[in-house]
């Protein structure tokens, strides 16, 4: 008679499931020795040589400065790292910005109807697809800025100041009072968020339109003029003026961060046109015809019916091209701009171990990649078809 | 079944050969590890790698047709003909300020003759140890001939081009400070980039080896106004004892190196040169024939001082090279581009700052 009370299997080492977790610790045994191993080749070359395998050099003085800041040579490396990690946000930031709304207009004109922007978007967008971001870098900053005239005798315009170290332009200046008014325009802000969701609000209740936009910056305008007028005119107009060798007052923009922003931006502005008009091309021409069959003029039907659509499906490369302007940006060396990647070569060059500065840089990238990839997933998600 | 054991096998074969090649204490690839190696590694391998400058005409500077010529190559070329017997063994390889101590910790070059200070963070952190200098030098500034500036407080608030990942980058920081200037650094990797930067006005000064600045000067393109048309102000920022540059933890490679140097300059004490070093070898003063390897004992025994070098090494190195005047006068003498007098880097004798250790 056949035994029934335990079930009989095949034995361990035959056994498909044992089999198939065991296969998977022994790779990751095996990844995990390799790494180790590659670990102690370099911990143990680097002591042969003298040189210390931990991260404390990170609190030393610096000694070099960091061209295009305030920093001084007495404070630590960490804080260079810093200031370059700052300076990679400031050129991400409003390159990202930049390209985005260069990008849309670009991909918008390439579908138009008008003959000429037609063409000239498509100019613009073949042309600056197909040229390496490193050499259009170069050639902004040594084609345009460096050509532009030295600080002792540059271009002065009404308000401006153009010249091969940099570019001043009209700025604000604080005066007593300038803190109150700061507080009193987030006050207004605050207050137009209200207003356009009583607005909102309005409209759901009766219909009517309910220009909440206009609604916001009346107030937000109302607010600043009321606190100006009280606090008695706490800020004044900077306007750069030249004199000699210096240039007083206005905002300065490095010569290098022009140059290498422009770059960025206008590479990735031609990417993102050419995301933008795929979108677009792939909203179902029904929606285009049924929003003309409600009268909806060419520009209400690219805002209200075409683009909200368009924008779901242009998310996610577009974010792929935000990650690809942030490391572009380390391209900066060629051209001397202090953001991180340079400051790290500087670093090294200046007697800072090798390996464990290029994992500091690593680990910041990953960091500053992760965070654009965390917003753009989350916006992602945001706009998807509840459907799905 | 048999194909599945098999490929059981595969990652356990793989585990074993990794377990085994895994010599935690040794690492590396066994090359040129370990103290007093290289010099082995150079001798059969026959030929050395010298980290070089291509940029400073008179002491690293390569042709349009790949030649390499200056101070520091006839240098490397000297390290050569000592080790190897040839001075045609090298291989030359051109590094930025930057990245040179990162090649040299690597091990993609043997030695760095590339006009280097000698500094303790050097020694120290970078793992890095410096043999007998070759070039006392000390920073200086360049500006253009027709500026005002005739003292660094005249360069209050400029713009001040300099090399990165160099001691001029530092001491510029460190001399301005002091005196309590402000200047903006404009800090680019290689001359090359400084060169247009200057020349469109972005910076209005130079800073460098003083040295390096003359090359440069000398260089400097008749479209641009020639070498008239710079001038290189009349102070020094700092001292820059220059010297070739070998990996720490190999003593052997070092003494090969230090004493390759040295007997240049004892060369130059003796008189010996390219032309009588021939003649030069029958003399009987034993200090001359200790360093040509013509001495010999009652026994008949050679002199070797354990350094692993060949017994006529300093003969190889001055005939094919020269002495350390012969060298000097070749590249950066009075009567070169760069038109620079010896100054610190002439004999003991003469005043300057040479002074070779006895060979004995």
């Amino acid at each position: 008679m056949a035994d029934t009370r335990t079930p009989v299997g095949p034995p361990f080492w035959r056994d498909v499931r044992v089999l198939r977790i065991a296969g998977q610790a022994v790779f990751l045994a095996l990844v995990g020795l390799l790494l180790y191993w590659l670990y102690l080749n370099l911990v143990t070359n680097l002591r042969r040589q003298g040189i210390t395998p931990n991260y404390g050099f990170l609190s030393r003085p610096a000694g070099f400065r960091v061209s295009g800041s305030a920093f001084s040579s007495r404070e630590s490396v960490w804080s260079a790292v810093l200031v370059g990690v700052r300076n990679t946000a400031l050129v991400s930031g409003v390159g990202i910005l930049l390209a985005t709304v260069l990008g849309l207009v670009v991909g918008v004109a390439r579908l138009s109807t008008n003959w000429l922007v037609r063409r000239g978007a498509s100019l613009y967008v073949e042309t600056f697809r197909n040229i390496p971001v490193l050499i259009l870098i170069l050639f902004m900053f040594k084609a345009v800025t460096l050509r532009l005239p030295p600080v002792t005798d540059p271009i002065e315009l009404p308000g401006l100041v153009m010249a091969n170290s940099g570019l001043w332009i009209p700025w604000v200046s604080a005066r007593p009072g300038a803190g109150a008014f700061v507080g009193a325009l987030g006050a207004g802000a605050a207050a137009a968020v209200a207003v356009a969701i009583w607005r909102t609000r309005v409209q759901d209740r009766t219909g009517r339109p309910h220009h909440r936009l206009a609604y916001a910056s009346g107030v937000v305008f109302a607010v600043a003029a009321a606190a100006y007028v009280v606090t008695g005119a706490p800020v004044a107009s900077d306007i750069p003026s030249h004199e000699g060798r210096t240039v007083t007052g206005g905002f300065r923009i490095l010569d290098t961060y022009f140059a290498l922003l422009a770059g960025l931006v206008i590479y990735t502005a031609s990417h993102i046109a050419e995301i933008v008009r795929g979108s677009i091309q792939s909203v179902p021409r029904g929606q285009t015809e049924a929003a003309s069959a409600l009268a909806l003029s060419p520009g209400q039907r690219l805002r209200h019916v075409v683009l909200p659509q368009a924008l779901r499906v242009a998310i996610p490369p577009t974010g792929n091209q935000y990650l690809n302007l942030t490391k572009n940006s380390s391209l900066a060396v060629a051209i001397g701009y202090a953001e991180v990647t340079r400051v790290v070569s500087i670093a090294i060059g200046n007697g800072n171990p090798a390996p464990q500065m290029i994992a500091v840089l690593m680990g910041i990238y990953l960091t500053l990649s992760l965070g654009i990839a965390a917003v753009t997933n989350l916006l992602n998600r945001r706009f998807q078809l509840r459907t799905r | 079944m048999l194909a599945r054991r098999l490929r059981l096998m595969g990652p356990l074969l793989v585990l074993a050969l990794v377990a085994t090649g895994c010599p935690a204490d040794e690492g590396g690839d066994g090359g040129d590890g370990g103290g007093g190696n290289l010099l082995q590694t150079i001798t059969d391998r026959g030929q050395v790698r010298c980290g070089v400058n291509d940029e400073v005409p008179g002491f690293g500077f390569v042709d349009e047709a790949g030649n390499y010529s200056g101070f520091d190559i006839e240098f490397c070329r000297a390290v050569a003909a000592a080790v190897t017997g040839d001075a045609g063994n090298v291989e030359f390889r051109s590094l930025t300020s930057e990245q040179r101590f990162t090649a040299l910790q690597g091990q993609q070059v043997d030695v760095l003759i590339r006009n280097t200070t000698w500094t303790a963070t050097r020694d120290g952190t970078e793992g890095a140890a410096f043999a007998a200098t070759t070039f006392y030098d000390g920073q200086g500034m360049m500006v253009r001939a027709d500026s005002p500036f005739q003292s660094l407080e005249d360069m209050r608030g400029t713009n001040i081009c300099v090399l990165s990942g160099t001691t001029t980058e530092l001491n510029l920081e460190t001399q301005f400070q002091a005196r309590g200037i402000e200047y903006e650094p404009i800090s680019l990797e290689t001359n090359e980039a400084i060169q247009p930067a200057f020349i469109q006005r972005r910076c209005e000064g130079w800073t460098s080896d003083r040295s390096q600045l003359a090359g440069i000067r000398s260089a400097w393109p008749e479209t641009e106004g020639g070498p008239g048309a710079l001038r290189i102000l009349d102070l020094t920022m700092s001292k820059e004892p220059l010297g070739p540059v070998v990996r720490d933890g190999d003593a052997r490679w070092y003494d090969a190196v230090n004493w390759t140097v040295i007997a240049t300059i004892l060369a130059e004490e003796h008189g010996i040169t390219q032309a009588n070093v021939d003649q030069m070898r029958q003399s009987q003063d034993p200090d001359v024939q200790r360093l040509l390897g013509t001495f010999r004992t009652e026994e008949g025994s050679t002199f070797n001082p354990g350094l692993g070098l060949p017994d006529d090494f300093a003969y190889q190195v001055i005939k094919q090279v020269g002495n350390y005047g012969e060298i000097y006068e070749r590249t950066v003498g009075p009567n070169t581009p760069l038109g620079l007098e010896r100054g610190p880097n002439d004999l003991w004798t003469r005043g300057g700052l040479l002074y070779g250790p006895p060979y004995r």
